[in-house]
């Protein structure tokens, strides 16, 4: 990589897509194991409003290898990194953020790093730490993650054909199929350190530097991100909003997209 | 190694930040293309890689004042490791050959950062680049250690490598279990012993010794031998490498008992005939010719016996194919039996065998082929529930005192018996005929 950075640009890199009327600047960024097609069900309404771009994230999406450096990206500071060369180099400012799990916390590295980027951050399923530490419930024990991070390097293939359903979280077999191929476009490896990477983090920190509005969304029942996690990041953020849909499952940006869309009319509308 | 010398720039990174009152001071190893690699930090803090290319700080001409943060574009994780947002920073730059753009990385919280000793940090940067430059070339040689190490055992191998110093020496995972001892560095005298047991527990040591004897004095043998320990055979390999001195030495110890075993299966495979696992006719006259010019030699003579099954389609017609194989067989057997041991029997054909006999003179042969027709035919040959009665016709030509003028008396052999075998086919079968003259 290195030197070839300042050839290819960061858009054409992470595959950026720019589309949509609207003057106000939305940014979209996927999750932990989906692309940004994963924005599918949503983009239509976002590009009636705005100036909508996506993009991969390293090591998703089918370049992930060749946007995926070990070393760089193993910290989501890498990848709030990412995100803030892309939005410099297309010269963005002021913009609305869309992060869907572990885009939230990179948003909020990046919009605390780099507040004149950011007008305003919507986190669907974000959670600054999976791990249960002393009050804080994140959801996971160490010995749950070690069972993860086994099985995922035991047999990817296998590990994906249980962790798909249990993230959809609803019996969506077209958004199960999805998701699972987006997990299996993800080299075993690159998935394996990017899991690491995201499970083994604790933002709790950043995300209490983040002095943009923050409009919390997430399930009611979301095997990655217990309720109190919302309620912790609303109580966090000195400026959010949190709103719960009565619905299951981790994505519900793809499962449940008029749930998702009524809030953002209220929030962002 | 490389904790010790990263230990220093720990130190290096505190001292500066006491005396600058920095927030904050990193010590970067930074390649051309602007990747950093954080070594140490002072407050410690864990920093994975990040790049610093369109971050400003290589595009300034840094003096020892500290500049506003707001120009640059740090990497995020730098912001957040900062108690408060950046006000000012520093670059101190220590170039190293293979990290140019290197250096230390200060940074303030307030403005403008009021400590006197600021003027004096970029003294700091011969030590800074020395220390990276040391733990560069730990790492490095760490690097091929481990990686020599991996080679090493990778190796179906037992590998003992005496350095050219003549001082040390390190063996592999393999080499360590013949020798019983530990794999990797050892004083070079302290295998000595261990390599000399593990040969004089060879079957073949004494072998071993002579022929390793013969290389004393010379420093650049090389030599490949079979060790036979027990069971096990190994191949030896042994030559010289250069080494730290002049005259290094590996031993490669390659365990060759499977292949050696294959090989001779497949060369008793490829030897014999499949039905009756006697010789084949490939093999009888590949061997037949060694005995011919063996006696030659020394003028002894040989005698050929050509053995055929009397009425054998007629076996064949009244019992079918396996029972005539099975008849070959047996056949086959009982003339084994009746044969000694240096007497050479191979199937030629079909129903026909053919025998070399070391002897001298047609008594002797014809005694032999006797022995042989009626070992045959005395009792029926057994196959299943029946009792078949066999009997063999056999033609015998002996060659008295060869000497080196016989051209093709093989050929010339075979010809004669096959001749006399077709007297005794003539004369009513089950018999034995000599062809005449020697």
């Amino acid at each position: 990589m290195g030197g070839g950075w300042s050839v290819v640009s960061w858009f054409e890199k992470l595959r950026g897509r720019r589309t949509g009327a609207g003057n106000r600047v939305v940014i979209l960024s996927h999750g932990f194991g989906t692309d940004q097609d994963a924005w599918t069900s949503l983009r239509p309404w976002f590009e009636a409003r705005f100036d909508v771009v996506s993009f991969d994230l390293a090591g998703c999406g089918p370049m992930g290898a060749e946007s995926y450096d070990f070393e760089r990206h193993g910290s989501m500071f890498g990848y709030a990194d990412d995100l803030v060369e892309l939005m410099d180099e297309l010269g963005l400012q002021g913009c609305t953020y869309v992060g869907h799990s572990m885009s939230c916390m990179i948003g909020a590295a990046a919009a605390s790093a780099r507040p004149d980027l950011f007008e305003q951050i919507v986190m669907i399923g974000g959670s600054p730490r999976y791990l249960n530490d002393a009050d804080y419930v994140g959801g996971f024990e160490q010995e749950n993650l070690d069972q993860l991070f086994e099985s995922m390097a035991a047999n990817y293939q296998a590990w994906v054909a249980g962790f798909a359903p249990i993230v959809v979280g609803v019996d969506d077999r077209e958004a199960v199929a999805d998701f699972s191929r987006t997990l299996f476009q993800m080299r075993p490896d690159i998935a394996l350190n990017t899991s690491r990477t995201i499970f083994e983090s604790d933002m709790r920190q950043a995300v209490l530097r983040v002095a943009t509005p923050v409009h919390l969304i997430q399930t009611s029942s979301d095997v990655a991100v217990p309720i109190q996690v919302g309620e912790w990041l609303a109580g966090a953020i000195s400026n959010a909003s949190l709103d719960i849909i009565d619905a299951a499952g981790h994505l519900p940006h793809i499962t449940a997209p008029a749930e998702v869309i009524r809030i953002l009319e209220r929030r962002l509308g | 190694m490389i904790p010790t010398f990263s230990e220093a720039l720990y130190e290096l990174c505190g001292f500066a930040r006491v005396a600058c009152d920095a927030a904050l001071v990193m010590a970067l190893e930074v390649d051309d293309a602007g990747r950093a690699t954080p070594v140490a930090s002072s407050p410690p803090h864990h920093f994975t890689g990040f790049n610093l290319d369109r971050s400003g700080v290589f595009d300034t001409g840094w003096s020892h004042l500290p500049l506003a943060a707001d120009s640059f574009r740090l990497p995020t994780a730098v912001v957040h490791a900062l108690p408060d947002r950046p006000a000012s920073l520093l670059f101190v730059p220590a170039p190293v050959d293979h990290a140019p753009k290197s250096g230390l990385l200060l940074f303030w919280t307030t403005i403008p950062p009021t400590a006197p000793l600021i003027q004096h940090v970029p003294l700091l940067a011969s030590s800074v680049a020395n220390t990276l430059m040391t733990r560069r070339e730990a790492a490095r040689q760490m690097a091929m250690r481990d990686q020599f190490n991996d080679l090493l055992d990778s190796v179906p191998s037992g590998i003992v490598l005496f350095d050219g110093d003549g001082q040390s020496a390190v063996i592999n995972q393999r080499a360590a279990d013949l020798l019983a001892a530990m794999p990797g560095p050892h004083r070079a005298r302290d295998l000595a012993a261990p390599m000399r047991a593990l040969r004089a527990r060879c079957d073949n040591h004494a072998a071993l010794d002579t022929a390793y004897a013969a290389h004393v004095g010379n420093v650049n043998y090389a030599v490949s031998m079979h060790w036979i320990v027990g069971e096990r055979t190994y191949e030896v390999d042994t030559h010289p490498v250069s080494g730290d001195g002049q005259h290094g030495r590996i031993w490669l110890f390659t365990d060759v008992t499977a292949e050696l075993q294959l090989s001779a299966r497949l060369r008793g495979l490829a030897d014999s005939d499949s039905l009756t696992g006697l010789s084949n006719r490939r093999y009888f006259e590949q061997r037949s010719a060694q005995i011919i010019t063996a006696a030659q030699g020394d003028g002894r003579g040989i005698a050929i016996l050509m053995v055929d099954v009397d009425h054998f389609k007629q076996i064949n017609d009244t019992y079918g194919h396996p029972v005539g194989d099975e008849v070959l067989k047996a056949v086959a057997a009982r003339c084994q039996e009746a044969l000694r041991e240096h007497d050479l029997i191979a199937r030629f054909g079909g129903e026909e065998f053919v025998v070399l006999l070391a002897t001298s003179g047609n008594d002797e042969a014809g005694m032999v082929a006797e022995r042989l027709r009626q070992a045959i035919a005395r009792v029926p040959i057994a196959v299943g529930d029946v009792d078949i009665t066999v009997s063999v016709s056999i033609g015998a030509a002996t060659r008295d005192a060869l000497d080196g003028n016989d051209r093709n008396v093989l050929q010339m052999l075979v010809a004669r018996a096959d001749s006399a075998l077709y007297d005794a086919k003539r004369d009513g079968r089950n018999c034995v005929r000599i062809s005449p003259g020697t």
